[in-house]
């Protein structure tokens, strides 16, 4: 890293790096502390009463049965999202690697579901899988066979969500793998079919290890977005049937703002702080090596 | 490109491609049909493929329910909270690789970044909430604002962080033999160099903050002041019939983003660092 001399004024340099430093601190620093001190409380905001439990929210939250769903709701969706996109991903990369006719137009086409607003994507979704005049169902019953219930079923619900992140984020994966592709010389490819390796020894032996880091890439992040998730959840099922779609993120939302049990929503929410410094440890440490 | 890969593009090939842009194109496709389709069309049990009738009714509609005044909120909120954050990003990062601040604290800040980067935003919601409450900035596009530096900030950084890296040194040396201030320096000679940073940074923290819902759906409660996210996900849970209405929304919404999809390609594609999106 190039650094001017040392005749540089320090106050200048803190002084440009002072205004974000306190912005960040002063958004996730001062919350991330009161959320500790919270989860110790009993604290309802609308009858403004606050009593020290001490770690009283910790046992119930986590022998809650909602939340105990919620989570293993987010750790399903993370688990087959991440893999269909990634399957899916390299399969694409290696389908449309290379060169041909046509191929930017092609690849802009396919990243709109990313450029599209997450709630413009649900708002369609929730329109194509809608029981009673929705296309899918509508197909289905053309073709003489029972209607689904995407969002109204509760074994089904969670998947239809995450049918609507695949679609929205598969070509994320696709453009990671395939930028992993083009790092590998074509050379290696053809040396490989000379000898006579099969297609499928070609990817498991050659393709595969080549791509691992971005694979384990898309995993960080998906797994990363998947804690994150509200927006698809709120606009398509509001964490319903029952709480078969509630994930963590929602699961805060509705302790937090309908039952303003801010003492509980703070313990979950450091339950789900400390799944996701898990990830991001391994996430940190990758970016560390590659970016600095 | 030759030999093996090459001659893989058989028939397969093409239609493999059809799939994918079928797939792609179908849910997009129906936005914009059912944008165009009567309001009656679109409550027909067995949805029509192509609409009967093409009508701008669900757009006039829209519009008399305040669009602009979304438009505008969605705008104003989007441009202003990227504004700060890149003035801030980028003399955050000009600091962290020009100077070897004590303590370490030029990995400590970037690391601290990519916390918050990863965080999820509703571990944040309920203690910022209750602070913006006390000091009115609840119900407050300001305070929309300020809290959207919660993602567009370390963004930001980020991002100018990895363009910045790659400046020459000597440009500013030459500078200061000059006698130049380190402000005249900065404003007149970083600046233009990092300037395609800083546009691509500009336009990516713009479309993240233009789709953010969670701070938008806790923070606003007064319809003049909701930005499209919300407005659109109103029409999604209490008007649930009126589609046409929902899908010109949409369509709206999503234009003005599609515009920057091949701009979006020819980054994604420049380099793939771990630190993008």
């Amino acid at each position: 890293m190039k650094k001017l001399n040392k005749r540089s004024n320090p106050a200048f340099f803190l002084l440009i790096l002072l205004p974000a430093l306190l912005v960040i601190l002063f958004l996730t620093l001062y919350p991330v502390i009161n959320t500790i001190v919270l989860a110790f409380y009993k604290y309802n905001y609308l009858s403004d009463e606050i009593k020290f439990i001490g770690l009283k929210n910790f046992f119930t939250i986590g022998s809650d049965t909602v939340f105990q769903t919620a989570f293993l709701n987010t750790l399903t969706f993370a688990a087959v999202a991440t893999v269909v996109e990634v399957g899916l991903g390299i399969f694409l990369a290696l389908m449309f690697y290379g060169d041909f006719r046509g191929k930017r137009p092609f690849m802009i086409t396919v990243i709109f579901p990313m450029m599209v607003s997450t709630m413009v994507i649900s708002a369609v979704w929730k329109v194509l899988y809608h029981y009673d005049i929705g296309l899918f169902n509508n197909i289905l019953r053309s073709m003489n066979l029972e209607p689904v219930g995407w969002l109204i079923d509760q074994s089904k619900a969670l998947f239809s969500i995450i049918l609507v992140d695949i679609w929205q984020w598969t070509p994320f994966a696709f453009l990671i793998m395939q930028a992993g592709l083009n790092s590998i010389p074509n050379e290696i490819f053809e040396s490989s079919s000379i000898d006579g390796a099969g297609y499928f020894r070609n990817l498991r032996s050659i393709t595969l290890p080549i791509l691992s880091s971005q694979i384990l890439l898309v995993i960080m992040l998906r797994t990363i977005d998947t804690f994150r998730i509200f927006g698809k959840v709120y606009a398509l099922t509001q964490g319903g049937p029952g709480n078969s779609t509630e994930t963590v993120s929602y699961f805060i939302y509705r302790e937090g703002f309908s039952f303003f049990n801010l003492g509980r929503a703070s313990a979950a929410a450091l339950y789900v702080l400390i799944a996701i410094s898990i990830i991001a440890l391994f996430y940190i440490k990758g970016i560390m090596k590659e970016d600095m | 490109m030759t030999g093996s890969v090459m001659s893989r593009k058989g028939l397969l090939f093409w239609v493999l491609m059809i799939i994918v842009l079928i797939t792609v194109l179908f849910p997009l496709y129906w936005i914009l049909i059912t944008a165009l389709k009567t309001p009656l069309e679109n409550i027909l049990p067995v949805p029509s493929l192509f609409p009967k009738k093409v009508t701008l009714e669900n757009f006039f509609s829209v519009m008399r329910t305040g669009f602009f005044k979304n438009l505008f909120n969605s705008l104003f909120v989007a441009f202003t909270s990227t504004f700060f954050s890149l003035v801030l990003a980028f003399l955050a990062s000009y600091a962290l690789l020009r100077y070897k601040f004590p303590y370490k604290l030029n990995v400590l800040f970037l690391i601290w970044v990519l916390i918050v980067k990863i965080l999820p935003p509703m571990v944040l919601a309920i203690p910022l909430y209750t602070l913006f409450t006390k000091v009115n900035l609840i119900n407050n596009l300001w305070g929309l604002i300020l809290v959207y530096q919660v993602y567009t900030l370390p963004y930001c950084i980020w991002m100018l962080f990895g363009f910045m890296k790659n400046l020459p040194l000597e440009f500013e040396q030459a500078a200061e033999i000059d006698g130049a201030s380190k402000l005249k320096t900065l404003l007149s000679i970083v600046v233009p160099l990092s300037s395609s940073g800083i546009a691509a940074t500009a336009i990516f923290s713009i479309i993240i903050a233009w789709d953010e819902f969670l701070f938008a759906l806790l923070f606003i409660r007064s319809p003049s002041l909701q930005t499209l996210p919300l407005k659109i996900v109103s029409f999604i849970t209490e008007y649930e019939t009126l589609w046409g209405d929902l899908m010109a929304i949409g369509l709206l919404a999503t234009l003005p983003v599609l515009f920057f999809s091949g701009y979006y390609y020819k980054r994604l594609t420049e380099g793939f660092s771990l630190g993008l999106k």
